[in-house]
């Protein structure tokens, strides 16, 4: 691989680089999974980014390398044992414009969210990222009217998780 | 107020929370070896592959199958080898083809379908070795029973104490629980490395399905 090609790849991904860490913020527990999988998100985008074409965005291409790298290529690497839980250390709620209870329902609602499914948090994850019914359709390889139902019955599943 | 909106507002506002990567680190990153399932797939079914086709090497040289020749069984058994390289070869061909689709490009359903078809070539390419190894067992067995002539005169001695039947009863029953071991131990050995490898993709993949229902 040539230097140019590493040297736009690693410079994108630096630009880019919230959304593997949001990947890997939903899909692990930790600060060392959390790593690992950013890691392997990494390579895997590196491993694909020579077939990567300027007609997709990069930033939707990332969506879905990412999310197929924590649903389906990830092995849970045996170092992660040891280390504290996110809430204890990291990604503290920024809570400047709440209130007490408004960043207390934040923490539970991340929390509920953590419950989920893998498949389930792939689809709550392109809610939140904003992304339509049509390209979470085609980023997951189901119909639209699936991901639609199964997205309301995740947000019923969230409701029974927080007041159960 | 639907909770999963206010969880997206903060869900896109916090973007400065997290241990943002250098450009050195992230370079770093890309120079390091994948430990992705696919990867141990590709290992393991390699392995498979060289395994099954050392085993007929193996039984090539042995001195058993040296003295196979004395029972002029050529006819027989040249035949069972080629049969033998022509699955390996198609296999091999299928195994290829098959890896070289997996993309993680594709979308979620697609990339796990891929990777459990490359699985699934392999689990045949193992099932028909095994078919093949019990079908030669018998045939060996039959060459033995009829050209062998220590077996021969084996045979004739139990003909003669009247116990043939045990006999053929006994050596029959043998050869099934050694056959049945064997299968039983790679069975396992199945069910522990590709049970641990693939726990999560079956999951999702399962799940998909379900959406699909």
């Amino acid at each position: 691989m040539n230097k140019e090609l590493e040297h736009n790849f690693v410079e994108l991904l630096e630009k880019h680089q919230n959304i593997v860490h949001k990947v890997c913020r939903l899909y692990t527990n930790n600060y060392d999974a959390h790593n690992d999988l950013f890691q392997e998100i990494t390579i895997q985008l590196w491993k694909a980014y020579p077939k990567f074409r300027g007609d997709a965005k990069f930033s939707t291409w990332m969506y879905r390398v990412g999310l197929n790298t924590a649903i389906t290529l990830y092995r849970k690497s045996k170092r992660s044992i040891t280390t504290q839980d996110y809430s204890d250390v990291q990604f503290k709620i920024s809570a400047e414009a709440y209130d007490d209870t408004e960043e207390q329902q934040l923490k539970l609602l991340y929390n509920a969210v953590r419950q989920l499914n893998d498949i389930e948090k792939a689809l709550v994850f392109l809610y939140l990222e904003d992304k339509n019914y049509n390209e979470i359709s085609e980023t997951l390889g189901i119909s639209e009217v699936n991901a639609r139902v199964k997205m309301n019955r995740i947000k019923t599943k969230l409701k029974t998780i927080l007041n159960p | 107020m639907d909770e999963l909106e206010l969880l997206k507002k903060d869900w896109q506002k916090d973007d400065n929370n997290y241990p943002k990567k250098s450009y050195n680190e992230i370079y770093k990153m890309i120079l390091k070896k994948s430990s992705s399932i696919v990867k141990w797939i590709f290992i393991i079914s390699i392995l498979e592959f060289i395994l099954w086709a050392g085993i007929s090497y193996a039984l090539k040289d042995a001195d058993y199958n040296q003295r196979f020749k004395e029972y002029h069984a050529e006819s027989i058994m040249t035949p069972l080898m080629i049969l033998g390289y022509v699955v390996i070869a198609y296999f091999l061909y299928r195994f290829f083809m098959n890896y070289r689709t997996i993309s993680v490009t594709d979308n979620a359903k697609i990339l796990m379908e891929n990777i459990l078809k490359t699985r699934r070539t392999v689990k045949q390419y193992v099932a028909v070795n095994l078919g093949l190894m019990i079908v030669s067992a018998f045939i060996v067995l039959g060459i033995q029973f009829n050209r062998d002539e220590e077996m021969i005169s084996i045979v004739e001695k139990a003909s003669a104490n009247g116990e043939l039947f045990k006999f053929y009863a006994v050596t029959i029953i043998i050869t099934l629980l050694v056959l049945a071991l064997i299968v039983g131990i790679l069975l396992l050995f199945y069910y522990l490395i590709y049970g641990i490898l693939l726990k999560r993709l079956n999951r999702n993949y399962k799940e998909l399905k379900k959406l699909e229902v």
